[in-house]
């Protein structure tokens, strides 16, 4: 059976009311931003800039060496620390929701956050911080709360297949947090900030640099409480009636030593703690144990070799109060130790290979041996190959082994950019993905509930992807334009499918993980901004994202416990920066997101699935943050911000609908200790 | 330079370990419940049981040093009677629908009826306990001040003027049948509880999953047979941290 669910008039009504909110807001942006973009510069002061700054930006995780943003020979999208600082975000998913469409958070069982990007869910996209991966997982999404802004340079976003140079994991995309690197003697940054559900956020960063010795240290705290949040009546599915808080903390260490100038060592160590609780009497504990080391050496002025280990741990507890035990009950152990090599050819052409071993340890309490791990080696070759000052083409190769399952994968990559005239780039890949299954998927057995029972498949096969993206830019004085499209079709996609009961029993449901078939992502992004040298900068992206939904071996759609990637997402941003005096500026930022409405196919009654499923409409919504800095000196900065601006609030606070209560103050500050005289 | 390498590395490379590191920040439950004198450990997780408390029997066992269980089981009848004849207060399981994810549990609808057969008790018992809930044997409750049983005074006559409370019919707390719990759809039995005792384990719904909030005060529980008994609850959590395994302190006869 299957049917579509409306809200009722009121529902309804709302949804059209905030199309209609939508709309006028939509085309009041959209108005203002062009009007901005082409009126702006007639108060421009001066002369025009020749360039976006940060398109000379350096990153590297498309082809895991150092390229200018704008010779890129793989779309990158870059998130810069001026973007960070304007967004004045907590975490990772603060951040990308800000700063990206087609991103969108959403709940999983239990309030575990579950990120959609353009059609690909946590365990299709890559996290890793300066390259290294992160371990522990819910619902197959890291823990973003870890992921947080503090000492971040830039974030690199690669979407398409990238497991050519990353391998399992990296079919939807790669995340690459790049930390910052010390370069003044010493620097003592501290900052708090203030907001509604007594939020507190405060930071320190102590930086000190030698002639040799480098390091940073970080300690980053954060505090909410809990929200509970109002429904209307008659809900279409589950909703959240308390949007727990959490308290975190966060440290991190790291030492650089440049004995010579050819060789660079780093070492670095981190802890993170995070309790979140659900019930008074269990606080849930959440923790990760990080450490590194690297060594860089530029052997010639060709030649660099990379080498490196990491460590990283990510446990799960619950610690029962009045019994005062804290009890493991997950943890996840990743030990991994990579190499690299680049040539650099004096052409400019460049090749890398290397070799990568991980064990991944697991232990769970619904594992059914509780423990399990498996190894996990490759080893790539990539040739950057710049024919001429037009054309260039990025080729890789990659084999990945896996001991649990004693299967192999090989995924190519292609790529090529070409540059018809200054200015433009044109730019056509190919690229194959796959995820291996995971451990959890193999082993697990899980009473959700008494719902049923998650039962995880020893046969399951990996998950292949082909990625074919196509992209466009074009940079001339103030303004920066990209359009992209991909299309990604998807074989054998791990999930879980239907539920079932076994023969002979008709009382207990089972659900398998499984691999499904006919799934596919095609969609586009536009992307335009600019920046004048009168202080105003602005930028407006589109995503249009058209999911396919995965279905059973049979052709027949299933339930979702996740919403479809939102089809039409916007996100606008608008600021004006001005240095009144030596001793006093002023910012102001304007910026907010879009997304359309959503319909998602869910059981009518989890337990007892003859019902069939529903049709559950999620409506549009639109949400914006209007930020006000003020500096006073070079040393102090006061921030305050009004989140939330039009008080959006949910009619229903569903797993997939937007988890906010309305409009929120934020005021925070900031203090550089170095820079007071 | 070799001594700044040897600085950063070993620091990182001790804590190299397969199966993770830092392993002693963490507990290990002990299988085994350590029950004072004048105190009893009842595990009442389940939704289908009630276990009947004698403290006759609970005093035997101390005096012999036993470790006997000083309490009985008797199921919650849910089979469904052929030829059920619903009445007033009639034994049975009483399905309500409760507003879990709005509301709260103040928020409810009645949606169903089944006729059971009534529920099976031993010949002689004091107190049954079924998870949050309390019954007494045709006795009545009354919430002290105290939070200590060695505060209390001599006997229970220092309560005499006291308002006891009786058990009293009920038929939305003693939660038995949740397979469509998620629905806020819970099947609760009929029968007579104390309110007063059962206040001494809380359970509030939102959030989900619910909140237990422990009531450390002394009842003073007045029998038929003219006897009193002190209980408190002391812990409601198993070593492991199973909800409802109640450990609860005791003084019979008070």
């Amino acid at each position: 059976m299957t049917a579509t669910i409306y809200k009722g008039k009121r529902e309804k009504g709302k949804v059209r009311n905030l199309f209609q909110l939508s709309s006028v807001w939509g085309i009041l942006i959209f108005f203002t931003f062009h009007l901005s973009l082409f009126t702006f510069p007639l108060f421009a002061q001066a002369q025009p800039l020749d360039s976006i700054h940060y398109l000379n930006d350096v990153v590297v995780t498309g082809t895991r060496t150092p390229k200018l943003l704008k010779d890129a020979p793989i779309q990158t999208r870059v998130i810069t620390v001026s973007d960070i600082e304007k967004a004045d975000a907590t975490n990772v998913e603060d951040l990308l929701q800000q700063e990206m469409p087609g991103v969108e958070f959403s709940y999983a069982m239990n309030q575990l956050k579950h990120m959609n990007l353009c059609g690909f869910g946590g365990q299709g996209i890559l996290f890793m911080v300066d390259g290294d991966r992160l371990a522990g997982e819910t619902m197959d999404d890291v823990d973003f709360t870890r992921l947080n802004m503090a000492n971040v340079e830039r974030i690199e976003i690669v979407k398409g297949a990238a497991s050519a140079l990353y391998g399992s994991h990296a079919g939807g995309g790669v995340i690459n947090i790049i930390t910052k690197e010390q370069t003044q003697p010493w620097t003592l940054n501290l900052n708090a900030r203030l907001a509604r559900y007594n939020e507190r956020r405060f930071g320190g960063a102590f930086g000190t640099k030698g002639k040799q010795l480098h390091n940073m240290l970080n300690v980053n705290h954060t505090f909410i409480d809990n929200i509970h949040v109002h429904n209307a009546e008659n809900p279409a599915t589950q909703i959240v009636s308390t949007i727990y808080g959490d308290r975190t903390w966060n440290v991190k260490d790291r030492l650089t030593y440049k004995p010579t100038d050819q060789l660079t060592l780093v070492g670095r160590a981190g802890y993170f703690f995070r309790e979140v609780v659900r019930t008074a009497d269990t606080p849930e504990r959440y923790r990760d144990f990080s450490a590194g080391v690297k060594g860089l050496w530029d052997i010639t002025a060709h030649d660099q070799l990379e080498i490196s280990y990491s460590f990283d741990q990510y446990d799960k507890s619950d610690f029962h109060k009045i019994n005062r035990l804290d009890v493991r009950d997950y943890s996840n152990v990743q030990n991994a130790f990579r190499s690299l090599y680049n040539h650099y050819w004096s052409t400019g052409s460049v090749l890398s290979v290397g070799t990568d071993y991980m064990h991944d340890y697991l232990m769970n309490k619904n594992l059914g041996s509780k423990t399990a791990s498996q190894s996990i080696c490759d080893a790539f070759a990539q040739f950057d190959w710049l024919i001429d000052t037009h054309w260039e083409v990025v080729e890789a190769l990659r084999y990945d082994y896996f001991s649990d399952s004693k299967s192999a994968h090989f995924t190519p990559k292609l790529t090529a950019r070409y540059q018809p005239i200054d200015h433009l780039n044109l730019r056509l890949g190919y690229g194959m993905g796959f995820r291996s299954p995971a451990l959890k998927e193999k082993y697990y057995n899980f009473d959700m509930v008494g719902i049923w029972i998650i039962q995880g498949n020893p046969n399951l096969k990996s998950e292949v992807s082909h990625n074919f993206n196509a992209s466009a830019d074009y940079t001339k004085g103030h303004y920066n334009f990209t359009i992209a499209a991909y299309y990604n079709n998807v074989h054998n996609k791990l999930t879980t499918g239907v539920p079932h009961y076994l023969p002979g029993d008709d009382k207990q449901l089972y659900l398998d993980y499984t691999n499904l078939e006919d799934y596919s992502i095609y969609g586009g992004e536009a992307n335009v901004q600019a920046r004048w040298d009168n202080g105003f900068s602005a930028k407006l992206s589109y995503a249009y994202t058209n999911e396919r939904l995965p279905k059973d071996k049979e052709g027949h759609t299933i339930n979702n416990q996740y919403i479809p990637a939102r089809r039409h997402s916007l996100t606008a941003r608008v600021d004006w920066d001005k240095q009144f005096t030596s001793n006093y500026g002023l910012r102001l930022s304007l910026n907010g997101r879009f997304l359309s409405a959503v319909k998602n196919v869910e059981f009518v009654d989890y337990y007892d699935i003859s019902k069939g499923t529903n049709t559950v409409h999620y409506p549009a919504y639109t949400l914006w943050k209007f930020s006000a800095v003020q500096r006073f000196g070079k040393a102090f900065k006061v921030t305050a911000a009004l989140d939330n601006l039009l008080n959006y609030k949910p009619q229903y606070h569903y797993f997939n609908s937007p988890l906010t209560d309305g409009i929120n103050l934020m005021v925070g500050v900031s203090v550089d200790i170095e820079k007071i005289k | 330079m070799r001594s700044n390498i040897l600085y950063i590395l070993p620091s990182v490379l001790l804590l190299v370990s397969c199966h993770g590191v830092l392993d002693d920040l963490y507990d290990t439950p002990t299988e085994s419940i350590d029950i004072r004198e004048g105190q009893l450990y009842v595990d009442a997780s389940s939704w289908l049981d009630w276990y009947y408390i004698d403290f006759n029997t609970a005093n035997h066992n101390a005096a012999e040093g036993g470790t006997s269980s000083a309490f009985v089981k008797y199921a919650i009848p849910t089979e469904e009677l052929s030829n059920s004849n619903p009445q007033p207060s009639a034994p049975g399981i009483y399905t309500y629908w409760y507003d879990v994810f709005g509301a709260g549990l103040s928020n409810h609808e009645f949606r169903g009826f089944t006729s059971t057969a009534a529920q099976p008790e031993p010949d002689a018992w004091h107190i049954a306990v079924h998870r949050n809930n309390v019954r007494t044997n045709g006795g009545a409750a009354y919430e002290t001040s105290y939070t200590s049983m060695y505060d209390l005074p001599e006997s229970s006559e220092a309560f005499a003027d006291a308002t006891f409370t009786p058990d009293q019919w009920n038929q939305l707390d003693v939660w038995t049948i949740r397979e469509q719990m998620l629905q806020g759809l819970i099947g609760n039995q009929g029968i007579e509880v104390n309110p007063v005792l059962s206040s001494w384990l809380k359970v509030d719904i939102p959030p989900i999953p619910p909140t237990f909030t422990l009531n450390n005060h002394v009842f003073i529980v007045r029998f038929d047979d003219g006897t009193f008994a002190a209980i408190q609850l002391e812990n409601y959590q198993s070593p492991a941290g199973t909800k409802c395994c109640l450990t609860i302190n005791y003084k019979y006869p008070y």
